[in-house]
């Protein structure tokens, strides 16, 4: 059983994360209207009230690898409902920023890598490429066909064009060096 | 009237239809969007739950590009956008510390409020139901369909400050101005899955599912949506969620924005009722609105 000592290094993780996020997570009541609200909760996703719990307890390992955080879709119906009107997708932010800062893997690879390519997209280009997007997911997880059958059906309605993936987009120095800007490295002086 | 019009990524490739349909409605209302030249995303979820800083500057350097239209309002069709632009600028405003890093980063100057809305938010509160009815020349008689808000465009409250987070009407109101049955029902701020498509696809069949079974259930002849994250879970998950259960679902995920167009008198290909997965066309043409 886990029982608070008091020490202040059970505080660490928990200063951090209302530091970072703006939310004051004391004052959570734990009654629960977060987890019976929240899409993605579930008995192997525990939620808003338990990552809050590990949060309050100063369980860093199990709250940096929670996988709730990286299941929320930052709907906001937790924020909607709770009392207190604690932002989970804010905790959910420095949760991730501190579990990267940490060394800590990403407990949902999948979620991540997809999120990972996102983000490369809107680097390089300044907008999403949708297919190329989904393209490269698919091949890094070693699932080409996936939902193919869709996609084919897309284009044929012309939803969707093969040329997305074929002709270059132009690619966007001004959002690349936003990027390096925000990371802090001298790279993007040459944009 | 002129606006500002951030169409965001998705409406130039999936999602043309939305932003078809939107400048259609627009035009016919009198209302004159003009994109921002060289827009960029806005970071969306990934930028959201990876870096704080990163995403809060990619809005604000759309929300500088926007400044200098000289228009007082910027309409967003999607809703994460909406969401994500009204919560930078509000972040910016609240705390000068983080509106100095992000000028940093962006390396432009951050002045003005903008008054920012969701497409739906503009079309029926700032442009108004009266002025839409005076539009209505083929009013859509006997379709009945389930209003879904989603998430993005609702929640969290004191972000979007628009409508009501649990039983919003703002959509309903509008479809009854276009000649629609709207049916009630339990899901209309009931999340999709939104952005978890491809990395967890079996949470987003649960999730859809829900809403596609009680859709059936009511007898509606489509779901009618503002979101195209909403539109592509619902139009591209229905075998699989019919695969569970031994049935065949076909609910037709229509843009709201598709709706009025038709009732305005646009034809169906205008809208890009054509391009969807579930074709809409079908059961149109039966009720004779297409």
């Amino acid at each position: 059983m886990l029982r608070i000592t008091g020490a202040v290094s059970e505080k660490e993780l928990l200063d951090q994360v209302m530091l970072r996020s703006g939310q004051n997570l004391l004052e959570c009541l734990q009654c629960g209207k977060c987890s019976g609200g929240c899409p993605i909760a579930s008995e192997k996703v525990g939620g808003p009230r338990q990552l809050i719990a590990q949060i309050l307890s100063g369980m860093k390992q199990e709250a940096l690898t929670n996988p709730t955080w990286w299941y929320c879709v930052s709907c906001g119906t937790c924020m909607t409902r709770c009392p207190v009107e604690i932002n989970m997708y804010e905790v959910a932010t420095a949760l991730c920023e501190l579990a990267e800062e940490n060394g800590i893997a990403p407990s949902e690879p999948d979620i991540h890598l997809f999120e990972e390519l996102f983000l490369k997209s809107v680097e390089r280009y300044g907008r999403v490429n949708e297919l190329r997007t989904v393209t490269a997911y698919n091949l890094k997880t070693k699932n080409p066909m996936k939902d193919m059958d869709k996609g084919i059906t897309l284009m044929l309605k012309g939803a969707m064009s093969p040329l997305a993936m074929l002709t270059g987009w132009a690619k966007d120095a001004k959002t690349g060096r936003i990027f390096s800007l925000v990371r802090g490295g001298t790279e993007g002086e040459q944009a | 009237m002129k606006v500002a019009y951030y169409p965001g990524c998705s409406l130039e490739g999936t999602a043309k239809q939305y932003d078809m349909s939107a400048k259609h409605v627009c035009r016919g209302l009198g209302i004159e969007l003009e994109e921002p030249h060289g827009w960029t995303c806005c970071g969306s979820s990934p930028a959201l739950k990876m870096n704080r800083l990163l995403s809060t500057a990619l809005s604000a350097h759309n929300l500088a590009l926007m400044a200098r239209q000289n228009v007082a309002d910027v309409v967003a069709p999607c809703p994460f956008c909406f969401r994500r632009l009204k919560s930078a600028q509000e972040e910016i405003a609240e705390d000068p510390a983080l509106r100095e890093r992000v000028q940093q980063v962006i390396e432009e100057p951050l002045n003005g409020q903008l008054a920012i809305h969701n497409l739906l938010g503009f079309l029926s509160q700032k442009v108004g139901l009266d002025a839409i009815r005076e539009k209505v020349i083929k009013p859509l008689k006997g379709l009945k369909v389930v209003p879904y808000y989603g998430c993005y465009v609702v929640k969290p409250p004191s972000v979007t400050s628009f409508d009501d987070p649990e039983n919003p009407t703002s959509l309903d109101e509008i479809l009854k101005v276009a000649g629609a049955e709207v049916l009630d029902w339990d899901f209309k701020v009931e999340c999709c899955g939104a952005g978890l498509s491809l990395s967890k696809t079996e949470k987003v069949v649960e999730l859809t599912g829900r809403l596609i079974k009680e859709a059936a259930w009511r007898g509606a002849d489509a779901i009618v949506v503002v979101c195209q994250l909403c539109q592509a879970n619902l139009d591209l998950r229905q075998q699989e969620i019919g695969a569970q259960e031994n049935k065949n679902f076909a609910v037709p995920i229509i843009y709201f924005t598709q709706l009025l167009g038709l009732a305005f008198g646009y034809s169906p290909r205008d809208l890009g009722l054509n391009r969807h997965f579930v074709d809409p066309v079908a059961v149109l043409k039966e009720k004779g609105f297409a």
